[in-house]
């Protein structure tokens, strides 16, 4: 019972995801030049005068509980990410769903004065007034994925996309079909914003190729047990289509156990999120799923690394700016067979 | 000068289909008076109080309350608001409200929708204080009191709605001795206040001690009215409330057996609070009658015997075999059968057959690894409701469709297909017609002689002494005499259960 | 109450009325007094579900006409009945339950716990029997826990059943840390059920007929077994069916076990269809399961219900979802026709028994 809401909550903010572009733009923006796609842990690689150890810098991460290898995948990135740093102290805590006891753990790290806060809020409208009171603090507010309802209270929000999620999910397939075929689309929670926007941003892009149509569509519930339900029903009210967009790997087990139930080959699949068992598949390809269009977790590494900047009052040496941005919004970008490689790193369980 | 009567209640009838439940009752209490009403069960005291509070409209007769000849008694609440409460048997205050909400439900002090609860805890103190119980806290959650000092709540009620009339249902019941002694002290500050009290009680020693008039009725009707409490003999009080209309016809008893064997002995049984040290046998072939009041502790009897309740001391023995305490799977198994006193809710089960509900202590039997030999088990109930003539005869009618007698002997068909060796009754023939009451009786007997024991508990004293072979008379708990059942009669019975001496 | 709560004469299975009257133990109500006892209009009255057998055809007429290719092929009904079984399986002990007068909150949850457990990496190491004794042994344990407390701690079941459901969800998100967990490859055994080449002849999937099994056999025991009788016995009148001399603790221990033990089975065929196991699993089962057992007939106070009855409950539910999918109609559309449709299928059923007791001629 407890555990759709937990979940939806979970999903809201995944804006789908960063993406080689987007991880590569951010890492290669807070270290130089370095190559993400090269190296799968590119702080490593980071060179120039922002990865050389400065000031130490103390990061306060709070999170919600972390029921979902989403969640789960977050704090790991900050932690691993954290590491890499000599000069980074990461403080984390236990993972709340309830948004007093979150408020309540950030007080803590407010008081022992950390330099930092990242903060993945268990709801953005009931935090707000908490991300504000650090920043009144004087602590610096990284926003992670579920926005606060004002800037006041956050310096910078690092999230993903739902739209452009959609969007090019749209995009590839839409070419891949030369422009002409019949498309179907397993949503997520139809109740939910980020559900909303990813069909907004499908529809969108479809539109732009008159010969696409999208002929079914059902949602899911981002449950394996439904994505299995509702393509078993899916597959038998359409013999016959080009594509199935898919708007969550993981309900995307299911659907791809449907068809393989109905032994249906004739049309390919487009994931989304990012899980380490759609790459897998792709780069096998043993199935009918061909792509999957991310929103990585990865994103929390790139906080912390923020963070850093933040503490030690650096800008992002690959912008000219002189402070770090105060939005910073993750690319969707597609995985396929061709690229799956260099993003199986970034991949969640 | 006698002043005006407070109520005058005349030739108040109130028929129940079927029943008629008061035939012409008068009564009459002055205002700062103990009326006391006495009457066996199913005098229609109950029914009468009901219609006096308004929970029930007479078919015919009149009320007459303060002068007002139509006085509006159309409910309870409208009862009270023109000062009529009644503290119920089973208090019927909210456990888990304090005691100064519960004084004023129905009619909190409040402003503008806000409860005063400051007012309200100041009001309620006033009012126990008055009744000499100040030590009762309003704000006490009411779950938590004594039977006695909730009592006191209900009385706190009746009076914050100013009552000028209360009547109180057998107050003393659920009372310890100088609980009650509390109780007529309080009865005696309301009545020096000119309240007046309805005290119905069985106990004749408490209706001398605390009443002032006494009006006994009988199978419906006033008999005797207005007798003064303290100095009408009990003799003439008896007369009044036995002298039937209506004989039972009971089937002859054989010679008494005294070599026939013991089937059941109690020994040393005892339920805190309820009965203590009790000991009696049952014979092969005997029924044993426990005569007493409602109250007096005999459904827990059978109930412990039973083992539906567990004793805190005390073997009971069935056939040599002595019974795992407070189990009634072993005494189902050792052959013992219940009838229990709440037909409905205790011993049928309504949603299902005449066949399910006789079969039901017998499923073992039908069962071959599991599996229902529905054909074996529809023959075998039929064979007892035919033998028991049951009507209508069709064992797979639902057993809610059949009148009370028969329900009963489909009880009795489940302890026969049983075939268990002791028979627990315990009221029969509560709401079974006069005309088929002697089939139940005849088939009770009958069923003595084929050898089982029989345990019967009834309220109705004749009863007891009709039908029984061997009678326990008994009161709070406590057996006060044993005897053959020709040797006593209603009126030595009546007074031993009312007054507890032999006089 | 006559009348009110209608005529529910006894199920048969397939809506065949019995034949020979004499071994037939039938609760029958008012009809048999009007139309008396050998009359075979008593027969036909006993012929229940009459109105949610109208709201299946209904439903049936209903997607036969919008997607009449689509909706009537073969494999679209192999998906519904394959639907069906998952929650048809929990179904069958949830009657059990909620005619021996209790209720179980839990199913769903526990369909998670199982699920989980069956197939983290640990139990997979023990390959498919594992997988397979995991799941059933964490269903029977988890009832077996539901009914102790029910039965001998004297807790009301509303209460245990919550509790249970809590924390046998809060565990399997504890075990899995929200992963969903994938069978592995040496574990694919389960995962082959699914497959078309393992169907009965070509046709029939292992899922549909282990459904039918577990309905069959319910049946039997529900109906023609002293077990199903006491279970009636119990939930009609506990204190009467104890005062008669049945054990009514163990007996109610058993039906949760029961109910428990059809979790584990129900989370078997759910790894079959999607190859793993994880915490969002059954959410909401344990409502969709009364549900279709209310509107199968039972009634939910215990003493009187059917198993064909909450199977044509199922039945309904899935063909529902499967007509708006087969339409694309959203999922909210689909809530509010669930609802609407559970009114009606009650309704219905109210105005057929009612029509039966009181219209006949003679």
């Amino acid at each position: 019972m407890t555990s759709r809401p937990l979940r939806d909550l979970g999903r809201r903010g995944f804006l789908t995801s960063g993406t080689l572009v987007g991880a590569g733009a951010l890492a290669a923006a807070c270290t130089s030049n370095a190559e993400p796609q090269s190296d799968s842990s590119p702080a490593a690689k980071a060179a120039g005068a922002n990865a050389a150890p400065g000031k130490k810098v103390t990061i306060g991460f709070a999170g919600p509980q972390a029921d979902h290898g989403w969640l789960n995948a977050i704090n790991e990135n900050a932690k691993k990410e954290a590491g890499k740093y000599s000069d980074v102290v990461l403080k984390i805590t236990e993972g709340s769903n309830d948004a007093a006891q979150q408020a309540s753990q950030i007080q803590t790290l407010i008081n022992q004065k950390v330099d930092v806060l990242i903060i993945l809020p268990a709801d953005g409208k009931q935090m707000t007034p908490t991300g504000r009171k650090a920043m009144t603090a004087g602590i610096p507010v990284i926003n992670l994925d579920r926005v606060f309802d004002t800037a006041q209270a956050y310096r910078t929000w690092v999230g993903g996309d739902n739209y452009r999620m959609g969007l090019n999910a749209g995009d590839y397939i839409a070419k891949r079909l030369n422009g002409k075929g019949t498309v179907i689309e397993l949503a997520g929670i139809d109740t939910l914003p980020l559900t909303q926007d990813r069909t907004r941003g499908f529809n969108d892009a479809l539109r732009n190729y008159p010969g696409i149509k999208r002929v079914g569509r059902a949602a899911a519930d981002f449950t394996v047990q439904s994505g299995q339900a509702r393509t078993a029903e899916l597959l038998q009210a359409h013999p016959k289509f080009d594509a199935l967009w898919n708007h969550d790997d993981d309900q995307g087990i299911g659907a791809l156990q449907a068809i393989r139930q109905a032994g249906r080959t004739n049309f390919f699949m487009v994931g989304g999120a990012g899980s380490k068992s759609a790459m897998d598949s792709i780069k096998k390809d043993d199935s009918v799923l061909k792509a999957t269009v991310l929103y990585p977790p990865t994103m929390a590494a790139s906080a912390v690394r923020i963070g850093r900047l933040l503490g030690q009052a650096k800008g992002m040496s690959d912008l000219a700016e002189q402070e770090v941005p105060a939005s910073v919004t993750l690319f969707s970008a597609v995985v396929t067979k061709d690229n799956v490689d260099s993003y199986l790193p970034l991949a969640f369980e | 000068m006698p002043e005006p009567p407070l109520l005058v209640m005349r030739g108040i009838v109130k028929e129940f289909p079927g029943v008629r439940a008061l035939d012409g009752v008068d009564l009459e209490v002055r205002p700062g008076e103990v009326h006391c009403l006495l009457g066996q069960n199913g005098a229609g005291k109950s029914t009468l109080v009901k219609v006096l509070t308004g929970a029930h409209q007479p078919d015919s007769g009149d009320i007459v309350w303060r002068g007002d000849q139509t006085p509006q008694l159309t409910s309870p609440t409208a009862a009270l608001r023109l000062g009529v409460a009644t503290i119920y048997q089973e208090l019927d205050l909210v456990a888990g409200l304090s005691v100064a909400t519960n004084i004023f439900l129905g009619h909190e002090r409040s402003a503008f929708g806000f409860s005063r609860r400051g007012e309200m805890n100041h009001a309620a103190r006033e009012l126990l204080g008055r009744l000499g119980h100040p030590e009762i806290s309003p704000g006490a959650e009411v779950g938590r009191l004594s039977a006695a000092a909730r009592q006191i709540v209900s009385m706190a009620r009746a009076l914050s709605y100013d009552a000028r009339l209360i009547v109180m249902d057998e107050p003393s019941a659920a009372l310890a001795h100088d609980e009650v002694t509390n109780l007529f002290r309080v009865i005696r500050q309301l009545t020096a206040a000119g309240v007046a009290v309805i005290y119905i009680s069985h106990r004749l020693e408490e209706i001398r001690e605390v009443g002032d008039r006494v009006t006994v009725l009988k199978d419906g009707r006033t008999v005797a009215a207005g007798l003064p409490a303290r100095t009408t003999p009990t003799a003439m009080l008896v007369a009044h409330m036995t002298g039937r209309a209506y004989e039972y016809v009971f089937p002859p008893r054989p010679q008494a057996n005294e070599g026939a064997p013991e089937i059941l002995r109690v020994e040393g049984l005892t339920l805190p609070g309820v009965f203590r040290d009790l000991t009696f046998s049952v014979r092969a072939g005997e029924i044993v009658g426990l005569a007493g009041l409602v109250g007096a502790g005999r459904s827990e009897i059978l109930e412990t015997v039973y083992g539906a309740r567990r004793p805190s001391a005390g073997r009971v023995v069935l056939e040599g075999r002595e019974l795992r305490g407070g189990s009634v799977v072993a005494a189902v198994r050792a052959g013992m059968g219940l009838a229990p006193e709440e037909r409905k809710s205790q011993g049928l089960l309504l949603l299902d057959t005449v066949a399910g509900n006789v079969s039901v202590a017998s499923l073992r039997r039908y069962s071959r690894l599991g599996w229902l030999d529905r054909r074996r088990e529809l023959a075998d109930a039929r064979r007892q409701t035919r033998a028991l003539d049951i009507r209508p005869d069709d064992p797979r009618r639902p057993i809610r469709t059949l009148s009370g007698g028969n329900q009963q002997k489909a009880l009795l068909a489940r302890w026969l297909l049983k075939g268990c060796r002791l028979l627990l009754l315990d009221e029969p023939t509560r709401g079974v017609d006069v005309g088929a009451r002697a089939e139940l009786y005849a088939l009770i007997r009958r069923l003595a002689d084929s050898g089982v024991g029989i345990v019967l508990v009834s309220s109705e004293i004749p009863e007891v002494l009709g039908l029984a072979d061997r009678v326990l008379v008994i009161r709070e708990g406590r057996v006060l005499r044993e005897s053959d059942a020709r040797e006593l009669d209603e009126h030595q019975v009546l007074d031993l259960v009312m007054e507890g001496s032999n006089r | 109450m006559n009348g009110s709560d209608g005529v529910r004469a006894e199920e048969h299975p397939g809506g065949t009325p019995p034949v020979p009257p004499a071994d037939e133990h039938t609760r029958v109500e008012t009809a048999a007094q009007r139309t008396g006892p050998s009359g075979l209009r008593l027969r036909i009255a006993e012929l229940r579900n009459l109105g949610l057998l109208g709201v299946l055809a209904l439903l049936i007429l209903a997607g036969s006409l919008t997607r009449p290719a689509e909706f009537l092929a073969y494999d679209n009904v192999v998906v519904i009945l394959t639907l069906a079984s998952v929650s048809g399986v929990i179904t069958v002990g949830m009657t059990f339950v909620i005619i021996g007068g209790g209720i179980d909150l839990s199913v769903g949850a526990i369909v998670a716990l199982a699920t989980v457990w069956a197939t983290t990496k640990a139990t997979q190491m023990y390959g498919t029997g594992g997988v397979v004794f995991c799941a059933l042994a964490v269903g029977v344990g988890c009832g077996l826990v539901n009914g102790l407390i029910i039965a001998y701690g004297r807790i009301v079941a509303f209460i245990v059943t919550i509790a249970m459901l809590a924390s046998a969800r809060g565990l399997a998100i504890n075990i899995s840390s929200g992963h969903t967990q994938t069978l592995n490859a040496d574990n694919q055994t389960l995962v082959n059920l699914g497959y078309k080449d393992a169907f009965v002849f070509g046709k029939i999937p292992p899922l549909v007929i282990m459904f039918a099994l577990v309905v069959g056999i319910g049946w039997v025991v529900l109906n023609r077994t002293t077990f199903g009788r006491r279970t009636f016995a119990i939930g009609g009148n506990p204190e009467a069916a104890r005062l008669a001399g049945l054990n009514v603790r163990l007996h109610t221990l058993l039906l949760y076990v029961l109910s428990g033990l059809c979790c584990g089975v129900a989370s078997l065929m759910l790894i079959v269809l999607t190859g793993s196991g994880t915490s969002a699993n059954g959410n909401l089962y344990e409502l969709d399961a009364i549900a279709a057992v209310i509107i199968g007939g039972t009634l939910l106070t215990g003493g009187r219900g059917t198993l064909v009855g909450s199977v044509l409950g199922v039945l309904v539910f899935t063909t529902i979802s499967d007509i708006f999918t087969l339409n694309n109609l959203t999922t909210a559309t689909q809530q509010v026709a669930k609802g609407v449709i559970i009114v009606i299928a009650v309704l219905v059923q109210r105005l057929v028994a009612e029509r039966r007791a009181g219209g006949d001629p003679g």
